[in-house]
Parts: C-alpha cells; sequence; structure tokens
C-alpha cells in the first residue's frame, strides 16, 4: 500500500493502518480540488429489501400452533374427553362445513355479512377521511363538530341499534348504518390527529416553496397522515367484522351472526363452530389485506421489524 | 441564468411576542448588505436571532421592524427567488429525491420535460447522479444535505439562504462539501448567505463575515476576507482572521466551543 498524501493520513495511518483506506477518497486533497463526486458512504442506499418468503425468515413456526391445537381438540374427541354436544371433532366440523355450503346455502349468508362490513366500511371510512381532513385543516370545522361527536361516540354502536332498526327496520341498512359509525370514529379521530401531528417545519416548507394549499394537502400534508389513517382503517375493519356478528344476532334473519346465534339456541354446536371459523377466516384475511395496505403506504418508513 | 440577488438589511429589529412573557427583542437595529454574486457569512452565538433574520429574509414573518430589500424591493412573503437550506436537510421522507428536489417546481409553470430535465441536471451538480429514486432515509447525512442544495438551487433563486446546513455532519465531509459548495456558487453565480458557527468555514467560503452577538441579536462587526483562493486553512492570514472573529464573539462564545 502507497503511503498517501498529507499529513493527517500519514499520522494515522501508522498508529492503524484500517483507517488508511477509510480517509484515501477523502480529507485534504478534496478540499483543494473540489470535485463534485458523491462521496463514499454510498453504499446504504439501494439496499435490496429484505425478502421475506413464507418459509423463509422463520414463517413457518407460526404454523406450528395451529396444528397442535387441532391436534388436540382431534383428540379429545377421540377419546370422549368433551361431550361431542359441547365440541365436535374437528372431521365431523369439516363435513358439517361441507353440507352446509352445499345444502343450506352458507354462501348466501357469508355474502351477507360482507356486504354489510364492506358497505360499512366505505361509507364510514370515507366520510370519516373527507371529514378528517376538513376539520384538520381548519380549527373551525374542528370546534364547530367536536362537543357533538365526542359525545355520539361514546354511546357504543350495539346501543344505537335498537333505535336505528326501529327507524330502518330489521333489513341491511340498519345494520350498515351502525357499523359505518363504527367505523367512522377510529378513521376520523386518527385523520383529525394526524393532521394535527405534522411537522410544522414541513407546513413551513410548503410555504417557503411557494406551495398551494390544495399542493400542499396533496404532497405534504396527506402522505404525512396516511400511515395513521392506514393503521385506523385496518383496526376498524376488524371492530366493523366482528360487530356485523353481534348486530346480525340481535336483528334480523340472515348472516354469519344469525347463524350463529341460531346454531347456539338449537345446539347445533357443529354449525356454530363452523360460522366461528368461517368468521374467523374472514377476518384473518381483511386485516392481511390492509396490513399489506398499511405496507405500502408507509413504504418510505424505516421500520424495526424485530 | 438568475441575475444575482442585491440584498439589504436595513435596521431590522424583531421582537417575540410570547404571552404572559416579557417581550423578547432577538434582534436590535441590523443592517447590512450581500452584493449581487457576493458570498456573505453570519456567524454568532446559538441564540442570536440567525435563523430569525433568514426567516424574515424568506418572508416567513412580516412582524418586524426595518426593511429587507431585494434589488431594492421590500420583499413581500415566501419567493421562489430565495431558495434556502436548512440544517435539518427537511427532504419529505415519503418523496424520491427527484420528487423532493422537483417539489421545488411544482408552483412553477413550465413543462413536465423541461421541469425534470432542471432536475436532473441539479441532482447531478450536487454528485447525487444515480440516487433519483432513493428515499431520504436510504441517504447519508452528507447526501442528503447535498439534495436539500439541489432543491434550493433548482428553481434558479437569486440568492440562496443556507441555515447550518453542514452543522450535522462529521468533520471530514463538512471540509468535503464545503468545497463543493463553493464550486457551485461559482457555477450558478448566485448571491449566497450561510449562517454556520462554524468559523472556519465562514472564513474559507466568504467574501464578507458578519460577527453577531447575543442578548439582543446585533451586528458586532463585518469583516471583509480579502484572502486569494483557494484558501489555506493553515495559514496565517486565515488564522489572524480567525482570532479576530472569536475575539468579536466574546468570552461567553469561546466557553461555550470549549464546552
Ligand atoms: N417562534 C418563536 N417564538 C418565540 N421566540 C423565538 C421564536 N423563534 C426563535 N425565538 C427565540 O429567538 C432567539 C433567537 O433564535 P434563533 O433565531 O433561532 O437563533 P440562532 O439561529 O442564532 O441560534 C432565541 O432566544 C429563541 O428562543
Ligand atoms: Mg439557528
Amino acid at each position: 500500500m502507497t503511503v498517501n498524501t498529507g499529513t493527517v493520513v500519514a499520522g494515522s495511518a501508522i498508529l492503524d493502518p484500517s483507517t488508511n483506506s477509510a480517509f484515501n477518497p477523502s480529507a485534504a486533497p478534496a478540499a483543494a480540488t473540489p470535485t463534485l463526486t458523491p462521496i463514499s458512504d454510498t453504499s446504504a442506499a439501494k439496499r435490496p429489501r429484505n425478502a421475506k418468503g413464507f418459509f423463509r425468515g422463520g414463517g413457518y413456526i407460526g404454523i406450528i400452533l395451529p396444528i397442535l391445537i387441532i391436534g388436540l381438540w382431534h383428540e379429545s374427541a377421540n377419546r370422549g374427553w368433551v361431550d361431542a354436544v359441547f365440541l365436535p371433532p374437528p372431521l365431523e366440523v369439516v363435513k358439517e362445513s361441507w353440507l352446509m355450503l352445499t345444502e343450506q346455502d352458507l354462501l348466501h349468508d357469508f355474502w351477507i355479512s360482507i356486504s354489510i362490513v364492506g358497505q360499512a366500511f366505505v361509507y364510514g371510512s370515507v366520510l370519516a377521511i373527507s371529514l378528517g381532513l376538513v376539520a384538520g385543516l381548519s380549527r373551525k370545522v374542528e370546534l364547530f363538530f367536536a362537543p357533538t361527536l365526542n359525545t355520539l361516540r361514546h354511546i357504543p354502536s350495539v346501543a344505537w341499534l335498537p333505535l336505528i332498526v326501529l327507524w330502518l327496520g330489521l333489513g341491511a341498512p340498519a345494520k350498515i348504518l351502525v357499523l359505518a359509525k363504527s367505523v367512522f370514529f377510529p378513521v376520523f379521530l386518527n385523520t383529525l390527529q394526524a393532521i394535527r401531528h405534522v411537522d410544522k417545519n414541513y407546513i413551513e416548507l410548503s410555504r417557503v416553496l411557494t406551495l398551494s394549499r390544495w399542493k400542499m394537502v396533496k404532497r405534504v400534508i396527506l402522505p404525512a397522515v396516511l400511515p395513521s389513517i392506514a393503521v385506523s382503517l385496518r383496526y376498524s375493519a376488524g371492530l366493523a367484522w366482528a360487530l356485523v356478528v353481534v348486530a346480525e344476532g340481535l336483528s334480523g334473519l340472515e348472516g354469519l351472526g344469525f347463524l350463529i346465534f341460531r346454531a347456539q339456541g338449537l345446539l347445533l354446536t357443529k354449525q356454530l363452530l363452523v360460522c366461528m371459523i368461517a368468521i374467523g377466516m374472514v377476518g384473518f384475511v381483511i386485516d392481511r389485506g390492509l396490513y399489506l395496505l398499511q405496507r405500502r403506504v408507509t413504504r418510505w418508513k424505516v421500520a424495526f421489524e424485530g | 441564468m438568475a441575475v444575482p440577488g442585491l440584498l439589504e438589511i436595513r435596521n431590522v429589529s424583531k421582537y417575540y411576542n410570547i404571552p404572559e412573557r416579557p417581550l423578547l427583542q432577538v434582534l436590535d437595529n441590523t443592517s447590512f448588505c450581500v452584493e449581487p454574486g457576493a458570498f456573505v457569512s453570519i456567524v454568532g452565538p446559538s441564540g442570536c436571532g440567525k435563523s430569525t433574520l433568514l426567516r424574515l429574509i424568506l418572508g416567513l414573518d412580516d412582524d418586524y421592524q426595518g426593511d429587507i430589500l431585494l434589488h431594492g424591493e421590500r420583499i413581500v412573503g415566501p419567493s421562489l427567488s430565495r431558495g434556502i437550506v436548512f440544517q435539518d436537510h427537511r427532504l419529505l421522507p415519503w418523496l424520491t429525491l427527484e420528487q423532493n428536489v422537483g417539489l421545488a417546481l411544482e408552483n412553477v409553470k413550465r413543462p413536465a420535460r423541461d421541469k425534470a430535465k432542471t432536475v436532473r441536471e441539479h441532482i447531478d451538480l450536487v454528485g447525487l447522479h444515480g440516487f433519483e429514486k432513493s428515499y431520504p432515509h436510504q441517504l447519508s447525512g452528507g447526501m442528503a444535505q447535498r439534495a436539500a442544495i439541489a432543491r434550493g438551487l433548482v428553481n434558479r433563486p437569486e440568492i440562496l439562504l443556507l441555515d447550518e446546513p453542514f452543522g450535522a455532519l462529521d468533520a471530514i465531509t463538512r471540509i468535503r462539501l464545503q468545497a463543493e459548495l463553493q464550486q457551485i456558487w461559482r457555477v450558478e453565480g448566485i448571491s449566497m448567505v450561510l449562517v454556520t458557527h462554524d468559523v472556519e468555514e465562514a472564513i474559507f467560503l466568504s467574501h464578507k463575515i458578519i460577527v453577531m452577538n447575543a442578548n439582543p441579536g446585533r451586528i458586532a462587526r463585518e469583516i471583509l476576507v480579502d484572502l486569494p483562493s483557494p484558501r489555506d486553512r493553515a495559514s496565517n492570514a486565515f488564522n489572524e482572521i480567525r482570532r479576530e472573529v472569536f475575539s468579536l464573539m466574546g468570552e461567553s462564545t469561546v466557553l461555550s466551543l470549549a464546552a
């Protein structure tokens, strides 16, 4: 290795040869002859994304527990630890689900529930995001709505249901309205809160760059609050899916919620379990879907991945 | 090429009126001038109102006494003729490098292809070619600060203001970027005002150094730096000026620098 120019470099090279190469391209010579080349510390950029397949990165360990649970369930039914009225064996439940699909039109109830939640989710979140943005951008609007909304939100959705059913009847509209309300509040509050927390420096920056108000909303405020909104969407979708079961159990004659409560009344434990599993799986799919959305809108963030 | 700005600060005083607290005077009757194409540095202890002064020049705050004139006209509000580089690079984390630089052109009426070309040129100018699609968290501190410089320049402002742009960088990167900034200043031919607390940086780069004192912020003296370029940081003349600046900033500053 040749000795470098400059006293700093030579000095440190004697103390610790490893620093030599780190000093080589920069330091004193660079100051004398200004160049416009990127500095060497660019390795952080363009790092390949952590490719995580299901079975790579240890994803498979998540499958162990469900297998154990199903195995235990199977054994307990086989050996008669639990009466089949309370816990029918897994295979019976699978058979029952096939029966329900082919002969009782389970899919119909399935779609009823999904469509109620879907509509409620869309109406509730669109209204919540719009109103949240408007209230976030204007203190006046916020103050106008705050007392009313703060009172309404403390009345639980289930408590709203009887009145709404009285008005709108036992059909889907009442449930959609009540669920939309339960989607609305978390999303609205999170949107508003997130706007209040947008870094003031970014607002100052948009003033310096003479961005119009609309451009500022589009380029600065919206992207800044999108992660919070996505989290609240994910949360409220789960909430709505859980609530639809309750709402259908309390009113109406169709949907997974209706089936599950009817099954309980008639001691059709197999049907009850089929409904539970269907509800769980849909909930899982909804959550995954919104998780992917959340990942997408936060891809510019560096997250702690454990 | 942009016309280099002539900036005049005339008898500017600034108070902050915080409710339930005594009126805080931040700037006391400051006056100085930045000649077209000049490089002027402002040094002074922290809290002496340097950032406040830049905010006034940017037009972010018009609650002050005195006049700030660009080409003889009082500045009103922010304008693309005045660019800024903040200490925290202030790149938007959700935009790529090229989108961040392009943000400064959002309010400019020009064909998109034209804008893209200008953005590319300025990214090249600061040596970040190849990183157009990178997000800020993928850039090092020095690269982010270059990106901020590119954003400050992409509008071809008449004057570029820099608020301690290299303050958070390590010594080697800082020295490198100082040289690059000087190069950019020569290429662009615009006026620059650099706020720094690195006295050496000020002497290395400037025609003129405005030394400020605190409580309230005021100008202690203007020092003209009449050294040949490239400047040798180890020369006697350089050290002479350094000593003068430190003595003007007063003991308190020297102590706080030592701390
Ligand atoms: N928005 C503000 N409201 C009240 N006081 C402020 C505000 N901005 C700055 N100050 C005060 O003004 C003084 C000068 O601040 P600043 O201009 O940031 O100093 P410098 O940049 O020289 O360190 C400080 O005492 C600071 O606390
Ligand atoms: Mg400051």
